[in-house]
C-alpha cells in the first residue's frame, strides 16, 4: 500500500508526456534496412515459355493425331498464319511487323477453335530474336499458352 | 562607504540556500539533449516499406550482362533456376562460361549438323549433375536462353537444338516484364 502525499504544486497535476524507449526500434529498423538493401533485387527479369517439337532426340514420340494444325510463319515479307489447309498472310507495315493484325487473326482462330492451346511459331534464319518474342507474346496475348518455336524449313509448309 | 565588486542582487533576501538556487536557476545543469529522433524514423520506416515491397525471395537468378539488351514481353512468368545461356552479338557463354562465338554459328554447317558440341558436352554434365543431387527428382529439362534482342533465328535454332540434343526441351527466353498499360502507351 503506497500513500501519496500532494505536494500542492502546480495544482496536483501529473504530467501526461511520457518518454518512449526507441532504441529498441531503431535497432530493428536498422537491422531491417541493412538486410533488405543487401538482398535486393535491382534488375527485375521474366521469362517467356516456349517448347521444341520435331528437334532433337527428346521430341514427343506420341503419334500425330489428326489435329487442328496452327503456325505462324515469320519471314521478311511478314507473317503468314497457316490454319490447317488456310492460309492468311499479313505484310508488314511499312517496315514493321503488323502485330496488331496478327494478335486479331489469332483471337478469331482462338474464338473457332476454344480448345486449341497450341501454336508453332516457324521462323526463318534472318529473323532477330526481338521480333521472334514479339509475335509469342502476342500469340500469349491471343490465349495460346503452348509455344513452340520452330524453324520455318522444318514446318513443313 | 565600502565599495563592492558588483554582483547579483536579485533573491538576496532569501536565505535558504536551496531555495535560493532554485530561484536563480544556480543548479547544476542537465547535460542530456534531447534528439528529435522523429524525422530518423519516419525516414526509416518509408525505407523498410519500399524495400519490403521491393522484394524478391527467389534472389537474383538472372546478372543483366553489358553486351547484351534483352527485348520487352507482356506475359511473362517468374524465373526458375536453370542453366542460363548467354547469347551476345559476339559470344555464347554457359553460365558465365563461353562455350562457342557468333561468327561460328554465323556459319553454315558443311553436315548439316547444328550441334554445339561444348555447349552441349556441358549442358549433359549439369543434366547428369542435376539428377545425381536429385535422385528422386524427375528432370524438368528447362535452360534459359538470355539473348540480345538483335541475334539472329540461325543462331538462336543451333543452341535451341543443342539444349534439345542434350536433353533440355523446355527453353525459356529472359524478358524484361512490361506492364500492359505500358505496352499499350506505346
Amino acid at each position: 500500500m503506497s500513500v501519496s502525499v500532494d505536494t500542492g504544486g502546480k495544482g496536483g497535476k501529473k504530467s501526461v508526456n511520457a518518454d518512449l524507449y526507441l532504441v529498441p526500434y531503431i535497432d530493428l529498423l536498422t537491422c531491417m534496412v541493412s538486410f533488405l538493401l543487401i538482398t535486393a533485387v535491382w534488375s527485375q527479369l521474366a521469362r517467356l515459355e516456349a517448347h521444341q517439337k520435331g528437334q532433337g532426340q527428346a521430341g514427343e514420340d506420341t503419334p500425330p493425331e489428326k489435329q487442328f494444325k496452327l503456325v505462324v510463319v515469320v519471314n521478311d515479307e511478314g507473317f503468314n498464319v497457316v490454319a490447317d489447309q488456310d492460309q492468311q498472310p499479313i505484310p508488314k507495315k511499312g517496315t514493321e511487323y503488323d502485330y496488331e493484325k496478327l494478335g486479331t487473326e489469332l483471337k478469331k482462330l482462338k474464338d473457332a477453335h476454344p480448345d486449341k492451346g497450341d501454336v508453332q511459331v516457324a521462323s526463318e534464319d534472318q529473323i532477330k530474336f526481338e521480333i521472334l518474342v514479339r509475335t509469342m507474346d502476342t500469340a500469349l496475348t491471343a490465349r495460346f499458352p503452348d509455344i513452340s518455336l520452330i524453324d520455318a524449313g522444318g514446318a513443313g509448309i | 562607504m565600502a565599495i563592492h565588486a558588483p554582483h547579483s542582487h536579485l533573491y538576496n533576501s532569501v536565505t535558504l540556500e536551496t531555495a535560493k538556487a532554485k530561484l536563480t536557476h544556480a543548479g547544476r545543469k542537465s547535460l542530456d539533449a534531447p534528439l528529435n529522433l522523429v524525422a530518423y524514423i519516419d525516414m526509416m520506416t518509408m525505407l523498410v516499406i519500399f524495400l519490403l515491397m521491393s522484394f524478391s525471395a527467389t534472389g537474383e537468378i538472372l546478372f543483366v550482362q553489358k553486351n547484351i539488351v534483352l527485348p520487352n514481353a507482356q506475359n511473362w512468368a517468374e524465373l526458375e533456376r536453370a542453366p542460363v545461356i548467354g547469347v551476345s552479338k559476339d559470344v555464347v557463354t554457359l553460365d558465365g562460361s563461353q562455350v562457342a562465338t557468333a561468327d561460328d554459328l554465323m556459319k553454315d554447317s558443311n553436315t548439316g549438323d547444328f550441334k554445339i558440341t561444348e555447349l552441349h558436352d556441358k549442358l549433359v554434365t549439369l543434366k547428369n549433375n542435376y539428377k545425381l543431387l536429385h535422385p528422386g527428382e524427375e528432370f524438368n529439362g528447362i535452360a534459359i536462353i538470355q539473348s540480345d534482342k538483335g541475334v539472329e533465328f540461325k543462331v538462336l535454332k543451333k543452341i535451341m537444338y543443342s539444349c534439345a540434343v542434350a536433353g533440355y526441351q523446355n527453353v525459356n527466353f529472359a524478358v524484361i516484364p512490361k506492364t500492359k498499360a505500358a505496352g499499350g502507351a506505346e
